[in-house]
């Protein structure tokens, strides 16, 4: 950190947050919001004069609660800029009658109350997130007894007491009565690893080796002390990672294979009573304990939202942010120029966040020094003959491509080339057709459906499936020579997104007797959000097909990732089934409904237009 | 739009079922009787008729 804030070719913004993030790879342009800190940081010494007379002492967030601090405050010991803060909430008041003691002290004139928020904007040709993460609370796992014993606490907790920076110099007593305790246990996994409702269902990944390191400082600091480790599973997978736990275990460290149920505390030692199943042993076991530590998961930042939104990342279903490929691209965000780094991508410990940063500054450097980008051909254009400027195409984009259009000055939407990633959705979503596609045409795709249905259209089952997940996971399926049905006819889309209504009730009128919409899980989504809007438009399609009379589970969605072949071969027998009763009389009676629909349509839009040609002459 | 509490029927096995719909935040459906993702949202009319 000291070294950034020195860097001359780093500019640092401390205390600030980002309001607005807009343009593309390349030329993006972010507004910062500096923070008032009412303490001049380049000329403020960090002499500590002004905490002196502060009044006001609140407890430390840093020190985890376990000691004060003061309105004006430095917020840890290596804060950079190495300069004092004053929180304005808790401050007796910006008017100096009510107190201005921090003021009267300052020698450098450094405290300055009328400190305002500044607005900065910057242009920047790559964005990287490394926004971090958040801990896990674990108030709601009561049967610890967190908010009810004292000598519970959790590890963050435990990092502040035993480190010689912390608020009793590192001496690991516990809060009940500032006894150096001799029994020490931790529980794992909690918040981590929960299929019961509470916490996460993933594992955290660096709690193991947290605890681990926690029980050999605890050796180290006070030979003879008895630690035991209560865990499900003790996840040691890094380099060196294994000699630390079998270190740890050397010391005298007892590992219990089991997630105890039950905590009490004993009223007069204040000791605390674990009752647990052996998992080993099969046997219910009781330990007593002079303090417990929970090794508490990690979550996903509770404020993460806004930057997740202007960015236009998407996240998975557990909150983490979305790398465009696990594997290629594991550090690139699906929007161009926008790269992720730390735990704001999954949790990780230094080593992976620093691998991972590396990678993300490599990756950026690579756009910033050849100075001009590809991008792929397909993207979406907008035809201004037919566009009605109502901006649901705007407002369809995952990637804020496009911009919105002007109903009253007749102004269409531009659509940003370097920014679209041609999933195609907004082209699917307008009414009036008036974006076209430069590649996975409507014509084509069009032209796909009446070659697929030629023959015996009625025995063929049509599938749309999109090009990262669905068709990759058919793929799947032939390579493992999974068996299903072969009267399956797949046309493949970049994205489900991109499957217009047009196009299913097109393969209807031609005698289909089924269509599966396929495309990626919500979570898997290579167009951050697209996906969503195939849900909406299945939801609009299937109460069309009702009011028209036709069977609406002759339409069927199904989210299919690549590496479901076993899913996608599931899914076309159980179809193939259902293509069977489908009678002939069903398919005639469609075709009419929809050839007298589309006639219908046709000449609704003559009238129109006769209508419009009346008022212009 | 506030989310609100809407009948789904899957329309692979038919099983019928109450969740919640948010028009802003949609979320992966799949019925909690088969998996399929082939979950259509009733309209609110066909299900005050039903």
């Amino acid at each position: 950190m000291m070294d950034v804030g020195r860097h001359p070719k780093v500019e640092l913004f401390t205390n600030s947050e980002v309001e607005n993030v807009t343009g593309f790879v390349g030329n993006f342009n972010v507004t910062i919001r500096k923070k008032a800190r009412y303490v001049d940081a380049n000329e403020c010494t960090a002499c500590a004069e002004c905490a002196k007379v502060c009044p006001v002492a609140v407890p430390d967030e840093y020190q985890q609660g376990f000691s004060s601090r003061k309105a004006i405050y430095m917020p840890f010991p290596q804060a950079v800029p190495s300069a004092y803060i004053l929180n304005m909430d808790n401050c007796l008041g910006n008017n100096p009658i009510a107190c201005g003691k921090c003021a009267d002290v300052c020698e450098k004139h450094c405290i300055n109350y009328d400190d305002q928020d500044e607005l900065v904007n910057i242009e920047v040709g790559v964005v990287i997130t490394a926004t971090g993460m958040d801990v896990y609370d674990p108030t709601e796992y009561d049967e610890y007894g967190y908010t009810r014993f004292d000598n519970v606490i959790t590890s963050m907790e435990f990092e502040r007491l035993i480190c010689a920076g912390g608020p009793t110099e590192g001496h690991f007593i516990r809060p009940s009565d500032r006894k150096i305790p001799q029994k020490i246990g931790f529980i794992q996994c909690v918040g981590s690893r929960s299929q019961d409702g509470r916490g996460n269902p993933y594992c955290s990944n660096i709690c193991c080796m947290n605890t681990v390191k926690d029980t050999l400082l605890l050796c180290d600091h006070y030979p003879g002390v008895e630690a035991k480790v209560f865990y499900m599973d003790m996840r040691a997978f890094g380099k060196g990672f294994e000699d630390l736990y079998m270190r740890s275990k050397e010391e005298g460290v007892k590992y219990v294979r089991g997630i105890p149920g039950d905590v009490v505390e004993d009223p007069e030692t204040r000791n605390l009573l674990l009752t647990v199943e052996n998992t080993t042993t099969g046997k219910l076991e009781k330990h007593e304990l002079e303090m417990l530590v929970l090794s508490q998961g990690v979550i996903p930042r509770q404020d993460g939202d806004s930057i997740r939104k202007l960015l236009t990342l998407s996240q998975t279903s557990d909150g983490f942010i979305m790398e465009s490929h696990p594997k290629l691209k594991p550090v690139d965000a699906p929007t161009k120029g926008i790269f992720i780094a730390g735990c704001v991508e999954s949790p990780k410990d230094v080593k992976d966040s620093v691998t991972q940063a590396s990678a993300a500054a490599a990756r950026a450097s690579i756009l910033l020094n050849a100075g001009k980008t590809k991008i792929e051909a397909i993207t979406s254009q907008v035809d201004t003959e037919l566009c009605n400027f109502c901006g649901i195409c705007a407002k369809v984009c995952p990637y804020n491509a496009i911009s919105a259009s002007d109903r009253k000055a007749e102004k269409p939407p531009t659509i940003i080339a370097a920014a679209c990633a041609g999933c195609g959705a907004c082209a699917a979503e307008c009414p009036q057709d008036a974006i076209l596609m430069r590649h996975f045409r409507d014509e084509q795709i069009m032209a796909q459906v009446e070659a697929l249905v030629k023959d015996d259209p009625e025995k063929h089952l049509l599938t749309f499936a999109c090009n990262w997940c669905s068709y990759a996971g058919g793929d799947n399926a032939g390579t493992a020579r999974l068996q299903y049905p072969t009267s399956s006819r797949l046309i493949r889309t970049m994205c489900s997104g991109r499957v217009d209504e047009k196009f299913v009730m097109h393969a209807f009128k031609m005698g289909a007797p089924m269509v599966l919409v396929s495309g990626c899980h919500f979570a898997d989504c290579h167009y951050i959000n697209a996906v969503h809007w195939t849900q909406k438009r299945m939801d609009r399609l299937w109460n069309k097909l009702d009011k028209l009379g036709i069977r609406v589970d002759r339409l069927q969605l199904e989210w299919i990732s690549a590496a479901e072949g076993q899913k996608f071969a599931k899914v076309m027998r159980e179809l193939e089934e259902r293509v069977q009763t489908v009678t002939d009389e069903e398919i005639e009676h469609t075709k009419k409904v929809l050839a007298e629909e589309e006639a219908k349509a046709e000449a609704k839009k003559k009238k129109k237009a006769k209508a419009g040609a009346e008022v212009s002459a | 739009m506030a989310p609100k509490q809407v009948r789904f029927k899957c329309l692979m096995c038919g099983h019928e079922y109450d969740g919640m719909y948010d028009h802003e935040n949609v979320t992966e459906r799949s019925c909690p009787k088969c998996r399929s993702n082939s979950i259509r949202r009733l309209p609110d009319a066909k299900v005050a008729k039903s």
